[in-house]
């Protein structure tokens, strides 16, 4: 057996109080391509973010090379000789490929750049790289897939000794994706060991020596990739975690419809999306990152134009409207990053909570706020969705919980009393108790004749609470799920055939 | 990236602006075009353009240096109150120097360290700046000697050369270090993403430091060019010489929101223009009360031609981050 | 460090510093603390307090308005012109007065609805916008008058800023105006939601572009109110009225604790900003220091009170 390359040792790791990696070990031997896989959200980057020193663990150890690692910073990782590919590219598009590669370390002659000498280095690990390109390119002239390329150039500048690649092909097309294999197999002959992280099962089989499946921030399996079918992963991947409960429905879908989308298509990102919501209907959207979810549910709420198809709300047409009339409409979009376009986090959770309603509590023509029934609503709706009862008022919701301020984006919404609901990921990242609650008041809502439409990358949390799921891969809805055949295995396996099958070139018209 | 017809228009909009101001004023008058006017608008415009380089370091971080004219202020007051004690005038010009360089580490120090807003913690040195040097001159105008007034006009081919020789020096000075010095390509990525550059390695306090410092200098530099030009100190020295300076780099082509733009031919060529237009006011005999109003009127242009440059990347309207230094250091 | 930490993030952080600073200097300042020199004060404060109150709103949505020393100057000699004694159109006309106080406004509120419509729907930045309406429109009032004062105003049109009784209740309404929208109206709820998180505001059904517009709107209509003082109590209109007081009225807003980077911010707070600028400027002309001392020790506070800003917002983001 060979050295080992890297040790992680009971790395445990929260965000907002919120177990993302727990005591997970893991071993990477020298020479070796370890694949990494499991659902979104199982902390396969945060551990990739942690090797590449983005973030620093609560607790546990790190080796490298039997020698204990702690990066304070990707600097410090690419010193030790890690280098990361990221899933989001992070390139200065201002400037040329070679200053991009050598940035912090330029050839210099009395203090003036040595064009010469950069020129010759970067056309050596550009040729490496497989990127038959000037070195004087601006990035910004590049395609996403040349980027791609370039970060790897980057990475070689450093000559590390471990590479992580987190999700490198989800913007390759096929041409770019063949090109970035062959040039994994050319490091791996050259003794590199490699971490590749992906969602594309087939990838893996191709690449890796061994595979570890992550689940809930665990080591779920992990051996010699030949022992792991790809219905053995998924299933390693979906395994049940038995914490949660779903409440059971108590009411069924009426048949009338309440939201109706034909044929929503904005280019590049959506093409072609039909569907139905009824009422009391709780209506699944499944995929993987980057299939569209988000965009889909930004179209249906107005935030970004259509460049084809119609919205239809409660029969009414809306795709003209702006959010704010979609709003006026009886429509609520829960978005799912709260501390990004959810909440004000610095102003008081009244004023969260109240900020869209307000506008009906007011006394024309001055816009007068009716305080005390406002306060009175707040108050109500703070019951409703069980609120923490300690926390005062006009205490900033940046004090709150990550459970407590969802359930405060979810209360500012309900006091708007919205008839259809878009809720993009509305358990992420809070704690197993909210979780129940928030799948509670969901039943309730669609009991009470909400139409609900939810995003989610917990592919049971869709098992548990739809009546209906719809699986969308590279923009398009690729299956349609009844609740009587619903299975994980099966939904996360449509995801990924889905997004296998359609590079992103041709999801692009 | 495809460059759309519209673009391209954009991109060479201060190139573009400049060809027609000068056909029209030539058109409209025939002395404008003289070889001997076109010098003088060159002159005329160095201590600015000088000036104006320094900000673009400042600009090109994402910052902004408000100071830019009470520190060409200090440094004049310095120099003259040097001169007027009877020192030489070349210790007096190092100190005049020192000054603006000092001047200019306050800014860095406040920005770089302090993390204090880029326009806020300049606009609080313009005005500490401006009481300084109303303390040194004692409010009063101070008139140069000829030692002085001559270093401004000595002729050589017929052409005073100093103060272009200055300006040349100092925009191949400068483009040298952004365009050609690992110094300069730093401070473009730190302009670009902060936080980015500074996961990547690049010490950006230390970089948005000497970017402060060196407008801090270039400002004195344009200062005492002027100073040989007019010959006086006045209390009214350097008044809204920051905004001339901002307003020709952002007709150059710097942008506000950070990473992109040159010295040259950019923000020299934004100097220019705007003392063209000013000239061909004076040649057209126009009130010289309608100066301020033509100028700021440039200089919305030039805001405006750079933020639909920029609407693509700006999602939302509003924020005053974008123009007011360094937002993603912040966190 | 634990105390100090709690003082600087307290809200009545600046009146503790205005308490410090009287009674440190009372002893020393000969008069400060007699009644004539603290009717000065209060004198001195009022068109400070009247148009640091708009630049409170615009402050609050993320945004600065640095043209409203320009406004004040142009509002300034616009109403003049019209109504002055020595030639103005309106001179002697029963109309003459109202005509006048509403040109004021009306020039206020109409730079405010440019620069609104640049920041909202131009999308320009607003710092750069309004400090080219800043240079532009001092430089129209300036050309428009060929920099010559405007003498010979009727008497009802000095009335407001004239009498300091008058001046205080138009102040006062002002202010509790501002404050009574920032926080009893749907308005001001937008206004600090635009200022707090524009996303989230968008997401949440927030008009931006209307709150940002009105904001810019209501900050240009306190400067022409502020004109309107400044005029009647210098008895002229002059076209370089508050020419290099733009540091003073920022500076009073961010001293009394609103935040440069949006969201936060008090009409009282402002309050609180505008009484002690107005302390430090009152005394230290007690203690005869020089123009220029009192403009480096001013320059030096304002830096000092961006400074606790930053830090404030960092304890704040921390916690």
């Amino acid at each position: 057996m060979t050295a080992k390359a890297i040790e992680l040792q009971e790395i445990d790791k929260r965000f907002f109080g919120v177990p993302v990696l727990r005591k997970v070990s893991l071993s990477v031997f020298c020479g070796e391509t370890l694949g990494l896989a499991g659902e979104n959200g199982a902390g396969k980057s945060t551990l990739m973010n942690i090797l590449g020193g983005n973030l620093q663990p609560d607790s546990g150890s790190l080796l490298l090379a039997g020698q204990p690692y702690r990066p304070r910073s990707p600097h410090d990782a690419a010193k030790a000789g890690i280098a990361f590919i990221h899933q989001e590219l992070n390139l200065f598009s201002n400037l040329s490929i070679a200053e991009n590669l050598f940035l912090t370390d330029f050839p210099t002659r009395a203090g003036i750049i040595d064009r010469r000498v950069l020129r010759r280095r970067t056309g050596e690990l550009l040729d490496q790289a497989g990127l038959n390109l000037s070195p004087e390119t601006p990035v910004h002239r590049l395609s996403s897939g040349q980027r791609q390329l370039v970060e790897i150039a980057k990475a070689l500048s450093l000559d590390p000794k471990v590479i992580l690649f987190d999700e490198p092909t989800t913007s390759l097309t096929q041409r770019e994706k063949e090109h970035l294999f062959s040039l994994v197999a050319r490091l791996q002959s050259r003794g590199l060991t490699l971490i590749y992280i992906s969602h594309v099962l087939a990838d893996l089989t191709r690449l890796c020596h061994r595979v570890a499946v992550l689940r809930d921030g665990q080591v779920a399996g992990c051996g010699p990739m030949k022992d792991f079918s790809h219905d053995r992963l998924i299933t390693l991947m979906v395994g049940r975690s038995l914490e949660v409960q779903f409440p059971p429905p108590t009411s069924a879908p009426a048949p009338e419809p309440i939201l109706e989308a034909r044929d929503l298509t904005r280019r590049g990102k959506i093409s072609g999306v039909s569907f139905c919501l009824r009422r009391g209907e709780i209506l699944g959207i499944a995929g993987l990152m980057g299939s569209g979810r988000t965009e889909l549910a930004r179209l249906l709420f107005g935030l970004d134009p259509l460049t084809g198809g119609s919205i239809h709300l409660e029969g009414r047409p809306v795709q003209h409207l702006s959010p704010r009339q979609r709003i006026a409409r009886g429509l609520a979009f829960l978005t799912e990053d709260r501390r990004e376009d959810g909440l004000c986090l610095d102003a008081s959770i009244t004023e969260n909570i109240s900020l869209v309603a307000a506008a009906s509590y007011t006394r024309r023509p001055l816009g007068w706020l009716r305080l005390d029934s406002l306060r009175l609503a707040v108050a109500m709706i703070r019951e409703r969705v069980q609120l923490t009862s300690t926390a005062r008022d006009s205490q900033p919701v940046r004090t709150l919980s990550g459970g407590n301020q969802q359930k405060a984006v979810l209360a500012k919404w309900l006091l708007a009393r919205p008839r259809v609901l878009l809720l993009d990921e509305p358990t992420r990242g809070i704690d197993v108790g909210a979780k129940h609650e928030i799948y509670t008041l969901i039943r309730q809502l669609s009991a009470a004749g909400a139409g609900i439409l939810i995003i989610s990358s917990e592919i049971e949390e869709l098992t548990g609470l739809c009546d209906r799921i719809l699986v969308l891969a590279s923009g398009c809805l690729h299956d349609e799920i009844p609740k009587a055949a619903f299975d994980p295995e099966r939904i996360l396996r449509s995801a990924m055939a889905g997004a296998a099958a359609s590079t992103p070139s041709s999801a692009l018209p | 990236m495809i460059q759309s017809p519209a673009a391209a228009t954009l991109r060479f909009a201060p190139i573009l602006l400049f060809i027609l101001l000068l056909a029209a004023f030539g058109l409209s008058s025939p002395r404008f075009l003289e070889p001997q006017n076109l010098v003088n608008i060159a002159l005329q415009s160095s201590s600015t353009a000088i000036a104006a380089t320094g900000m673009t370091f400042a600009l090109l971080t994402a910052g902004v240096d408000l100071s830019v004219g009470a520190i060409m202020f200090v440094a004049v007051a310095v120099a003259g109150k040097m001169i007027h004690h009877g020192q030489p005038v070349a210790l007096a010009f190092c100190a005049a120097l020192a000054a603006g360089a000092a001047f200019g580490a306050l800014n860095g120090l406040l920005v770089a360290r302090l993390r204090i807003l880029a326009f806020i913690a300049t606009l609080g040195t313009l005005f500490a700046g401006r009481g300084f040097g109303l303390w040194l001159t004692e409010t009063r105008a101070m008139n140069m000697p000829e030692s002085v007034t001559r270093l401004g006009t000595d002729r050589w081919l017929g052409i005073p050369w100093m103060p272009l020789a200055v300006l040349a020096v100092v925009c191949l000075l400068a483009h040298t270090v952004l365009v050609a010095t690992p110094f300069g390509r730093m401070i473009y990525a730190a302009g670009h993403d902060a936080e980015a550059a500074r996961k990547a390695g690049v010490p950006v306090r230390r970089v948005l430091f000497c970017v402060y410092l060196i407008s801090g200098v270039c400002a004195a530099a344009g200062g005492l060019v002027a100073l040989t030009q007019t010959g006086a100190v006045s209390p009214k020295f350097g008044e809204q010489k920051e905004f001339a300076a901002i307003a020709a780099a952002v007709l150059g082509g710097v942008s506000l929101f950070g990473g992109r733009g040159a010295v040259l031919p950019g923000t020299l060529l934004g100097a220019l223009l705007i003392q063209t237009v000013e000239n061909g006011l004076v040649i057209l005999n126009a009130n010289p009360y309608i100066y301020p109003l033509v100028a700021s009127g440039v200089i919305f242009l030039a805001v405006l031609l750079d933020s639909i440059r920029n609407r693509a990347q700006l999602s939302l309207p509003g924020g005053c981050q974008a123009a007011a230094g360094p937002s993603k250091a912040r966190s | 460090m634990r105390i100090l930490r709690r003082i600087v993030a307290s809200e009545y952080l600046v009146l503790f510093l205005c308490l410090a600073w009287f009674a440190a200097l009372a002893p020393v300042a000969p008069g400060l603390a007699t009644p004539r020199n603290l009717a000065n004060i209060l004198a001195a404060l009022l068109p400070l307090l009247v148009v640091a109150t708009g630049q409170t709103i615009v402050l609050i949505t993320g945004g600065i308005d640095l043209s409203v020393a320009s406004v004040i100057a142009l509002a300034s000699v616009a109403g003049s012109a019209l109504v002055t004694g020595a030639g103005g159109p309106l001179a002697g006309s029963p109309l003459a007065v109202p005509a006048g106080i509403l040109t004021m406004l009306a020039v206020g509120a109409g730079v405010g609805l440019l620069n609104g419509t640049c920041v909202a729907a131009l999308r320009m930045p607003p710092f750069m916008v309004t400090l080219a309406t800043m240079m532009f429109f001092s430089g129209l009032a300036i050309w428009s008058t060929q920099s010559r004062s405007i003498h010979h105003l009727p008497p009802g049109l000095l009335l407001a800023g004239g009498n300091v009784w008058i001046s205080a209740a138009v102040a006062l309404t002002v202010a509790l105006a501002v404050h009574l929208v920032l926080r009893r109206t749907l308005l001001g709820r937008w206004i600090h939601a635009a200022g707090q998180n524009p996303k989230a505001a968008l997401v949440s059904g927030v008009p931006l572009q209307r709150t940002l517009i009105l904001a810019y709107l209501l900050c240009g209509l306190a400067a022409g109110v502020a004109a309107l003082l400044i005029t009647g109590r210098l008895e002229t209109g002059s076209p370089v009225h508050w020419r290099s007081q733009l540091l003073d009225i920022i500076g009073a807003v961010v001293i009394g604790g609103t935040s440069l980077y949006g969201g936060r911010g008090a009409v009282a707070w402002t309050a609180g900003g505008v009484l002690f600028l107005t302390l430090i400027d009152n005394s230290l002309n007690l203690l005869s220091l020089s123009h220029f001392t009192i403009m480096m020790v001013k320059g030096s506070v304002i830096l000092f009170a961006a400074y606790l800003d930053t830090w404030r917002s960092r304890l704040i983001a921390a916690a």
